[in-house]
């Protein structure tokens, strides 16, 4: 492919655009500082604030967490384009995650991959006309005994062929868990202290952890 | 076979290789010995002047452990890397194993596996790594069945193209861009099998050392714009040489061919640039193919010109000088000597005027600057400071300030040359130029050519004075010449001529050496040898090590 050539020296944020970042996105970033000795540390934390405020990442916050950070924009796209749980643009209100790993390629995951891009009229990371799916690949989904297999933001799908595709697509509540969630899940302290009242999760997570820090961020 | 590597260090730790004991450097790693002792350890993410990564798996040894049940040394299972191991005495490597080769074989099998058939429109074929390895470590054919990834290329600086699709992904480039210039440019992008090397778009690769991504690049994913598709690598011949660009005089070979210089690169040198060198100076030797140079000398007397034979020259300017000195005395004579010019050249055309006129006055030409010294990586300070360009824009101050300062006598800046020399103090000058770019001030310069009645300028490109001048001759580029430079630190280094200059013109030092009354063929070496009676350091100028102590 060394005929085509990829302009890369151009910019593809909008200068004149208004700031990605909020003040108080901001201001939630700079909180985390004194916890780290470098700026630079904060980068994770600083992409999951942005991307649980703004629901992505896009080019322009990427700069302008740089600038916070005092790091070069490069060092930002470095750790955000090694997770793929970032975006770099909006995402559909469902997420499809198609496995791409070993098992599932063996037993015909390619072909549950193209039907799903089929049905969807959509690309690797692109998102349905509607609003409503958006489409990634990841490696394995630790089902292998169910290859092929792909989620729908929480919700598994096993054993797929690519007939099933069109009826799962279709199916208001393919997101969701099919068992109910027990009522440990949102309240085990509940059940070790043993006083029947649910604790609230801020106490079994503690109220230091960044996971907490960053949900308040929402 | 015993194998020195270098250092000073007294601490020599033995080590065996294959079997064969090998003195080392302390501190070195397994992979600096077995390069230094002549193995041939294929690397690629391993660059002396990087930090060490192992990332990219070809240099993997077996080595001897103690065994866990019974404590006896034995060869471990597991393949270590050798260019993050360091050596320790008595320690037992192997590279002629099977499990090491077949891991090579199997690195390079990956390494190509979508590698596109480029070599034949590559610009690094010849020089390049994978081609090598692949040749020396690797299989003929490729067992990828499945149709091959490809990758466009991108234009991610204004100096520098990236062919995506053969990178090896060692990271050499982005630490450059992190550990020598600091600039941070180059980054990696996604993950695994997706890996690519990248800048963030808008944020091009585009600092004053960006040149050397080129170098450190094993393979041809990053090349050079201003070469590409110019010339293939296996018809340049190399000639070393020492950057004119500025005072730091960084250690480079010219790379030429039918009499044209193709591209400069740096040349490991340990006391100045290390593996690096500065776009300024890689890039800014295009004057030397410019075509407004002077190739042709002129004689004026009167309104007549004439165009004489070099082999009369010295002849006419000899007699031409007496002629003056007879008339005006031997104090009215001076020379400028360019900052530009060797020191043997210097040395020779002061002892050519002094001989003439034991009073001339000799000058040191305009030394020309810009801004502050620039260090790399940015920011740093002290001993953290891996490169400086210097502000002082010409290779040899301190060259001519030694020769001026050894013929003694009167000497004088090139300011205070002016102002006397438009005042009338003198009635004999040479004026040696060289600058790349314009040096005069024209207004000064064309009052003093009329001061002068006999005027000598020797210059590269047309100057003010020449229009005032009795004789006008041209001047060679540095990489026409033989010599020494002495850089800001006052180390003494020697330059060999790369290309021959325009037509019929002799370089500068072997037309000085006839003037000056020496026989037979001017070498640098053998006027240092007689300049060494009198400034004893050139008896023992420095020469960078030709081949440098990494493999690539
Ligand atoms: S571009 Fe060259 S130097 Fe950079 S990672 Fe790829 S192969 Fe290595
Ligand atoms: S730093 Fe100076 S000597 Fe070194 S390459 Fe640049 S211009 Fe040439
Ligand atoms: S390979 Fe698909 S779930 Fe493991
Ligand atoms: S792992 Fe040693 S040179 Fe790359």
């Amino acid at each position: 492919m060394a005929w085509k050539t990829i302009n890369r020296q151009e910019s593809v944020v909008d200068a004149d655009a208004p700031s990605a970042l909020s003040e108080a996105v901001r201001e939630k970033i700079r909180s985390f500082f004194p916890r780290y000795e470098t700026k630079r540390a904060v980068l994770l934390p600083a992409l999951w604030i942005v991307q649980n405020t703004n629901g992505h990442v896009s080019h322009q916050a990427m700069v302008e967490i740089a600038d916070l950070l005092e790091i070069h924009p490069s060092d930002v796209l470095d750790t955000l384009s090694f997770y793929t749980h970032f975006w770099t643009h909006p995402k559909g209100k469902k997420v499809v995650t198609v496995c791409r790993s070993l098992s599932c390629e063996l037993m015909g995951g390619a072909d549950v991959l193209a039907e799903v891009k089929k049905q969807l009229g959509i690309d690797e990371h692109g998102t349905s006309a509607d609003g409503q799916y958006s489409l990634v690949t990841e490696e394995c989904l630790a089902c292998c005994d169910h290859a092929p297999c792909m989620i729908i933001n929480e919700k598994t799908h096993k054993h797929l062929r690519p007939a099933d595709v069109a009826g799962i697509l279709a199916d208001e509540s393919n997101d969701r868990l099919a068992i109910p969630r027990s009522d440990l899940f949102d309240a085990p302290l509940g059940a070790v202290e043993g006083s029947g009242e649910s604790a609230s999760v801020d106490r079994v997570i503690g109220s230091t952890s960044d996971v907490d820090e960053m949900r308040d961020a929402d | 076979m015993t194998a020195a590597c270098n250092g000073r260090l007294k601490l020599m730790p033995k080590i065996i290789i294959d079997n064969k004991e090998v003195e080392c450097r302390e501190g070195a790693s397994v992979l600096e010995a077995a390069l230094a002792g002549g193995w041939n350890v294929p690397h690629y993410c391993f660059h002396p002047g990087l930090k060490v990564v192992a990332s990219c798996r070809l240099c993997l040894m077996e080595m001897k452990m103690p065994h866990p049940k019974t404590q006896e040394l034995d060869w471990a299972p597991k393949l270590v890397p050798s260019c993050q191991t360091h050596v320790r005495e008595g320690m037992e490597v192997r590279f002629d194993s099977d499990p090491v080769k077949k891991n090579v074989e199997n690195c390079m099998e990956f390494f190509l596996l979508n590698h596109p058939l480029d070599c034949p429109v590559c610009d690094q074929a010849g020089e390049c790594h994978l081609q090598d390895y692949s040749f020396e470590f690797g299989r003929a054919e490729s067992r990828m069945v499945d149709e091959k990834w490809k990758n466009p290329k991108k234009d991610i600086g204004p100096k520098t193209l990236l062919y995506q699709d053969r990178c090896v992904l060692c990271s050499r480039c982005i630490r450059f861009t992190e550990e020598i210039s600091g600039t941070h440019e180059l980054t990696l992008v996604n993950r695994g099998s997706k890996l690519e090397i990248d800048v963030f778009p808008g944020f091009p690769l585009d600092n004053p050392l960006q040149g050397n991504v080129v170098d450190v690049c094993p393979v041809g994913c990053l090349l050079d714009k201003d070469f590409l598709f110019k010339k293939r690598v296996w018809s340049l011949e190399s000639t070393p040489s020492v950057c004119a660009g500025c005072a730091t005089g960084c250690s480079i070979r010219v790379d030429h061919a039918e009499r044209v210089v193709h591209r400069l690169k740096p040349r490991y040198n340990p006391k100045v640039n290390d593996w690096w060198m500065c776009d300024e100076g890689r890039f800014g030797y295009k004057y030397v193919h410019d075509d407004k140079r002077v190739t042709t000398p002129t004689v004026r007397r009167g309104l007549e010109d004439s165009t004489p034979e070099w082999a009369d020259l010295p002849g006419i300017i000899r007699y031409r000088l007496e002629e003056n000195v007879q008339a005006n005395g031997s104090e009215k004579v001076a020379a400028v000597l360019s900052p530009f010019m060797g020191c043997e050249e210097a040395w020779l055309l002061g002892k050519f005027i002094r001989d003439a006129a034991p009073d001339a006055t000799l000058v040191i030409g305009p030394i020309p600057r810009s801004g502050e010294d620039q260090t790399f990586p940015i920011g740093a300070t002290g001993d953290d400071i891996r490169f400086t360009i210097s502000q002082e824009k010409c290779p040899n101050r301190r060259g001519i300030e030694m020769v001026l300062e050894a013929a003694g006598g009167k000497t004088l800046d090139f300011e205070a040359f002016v102002a006397s020399a438009t005042a009338g103090a003198f009635s004999a000058a040479w004026v040696v130029g060289g600058y790349p770019a314009e040096w005069l001030d024209k207004k000064l310069a064309v009052k003093m050519a009329a001061k002068i009645e006999l005027l000598i300028v020797q210059d590269i490109f047309e100057n003010p004075l020449m229009g005032g001048a009795a004789v006008v001759l041209p001047a060679c580029a540095w990489v026409e010449r033989e010599g020494s430079f002495v850089n800001k630190a006052g180390l003494i280094q020697t330059f060999e001529r790369a290309i021959s200059p325009p037509e019929g013109v002799p370089q500068d030092g072997a037309f000085f050496f006839a003037l000056a009354g020496f026989e037979g063929l001017y070498t640098g070496e053998r006027v240092r040898e007689q300049m060494a009676g009198k400034i004893p350091a050139f008896a023992d100028a420095y020469e960078a090590p030709l081949k440098p102590v990494h493999a690539h």
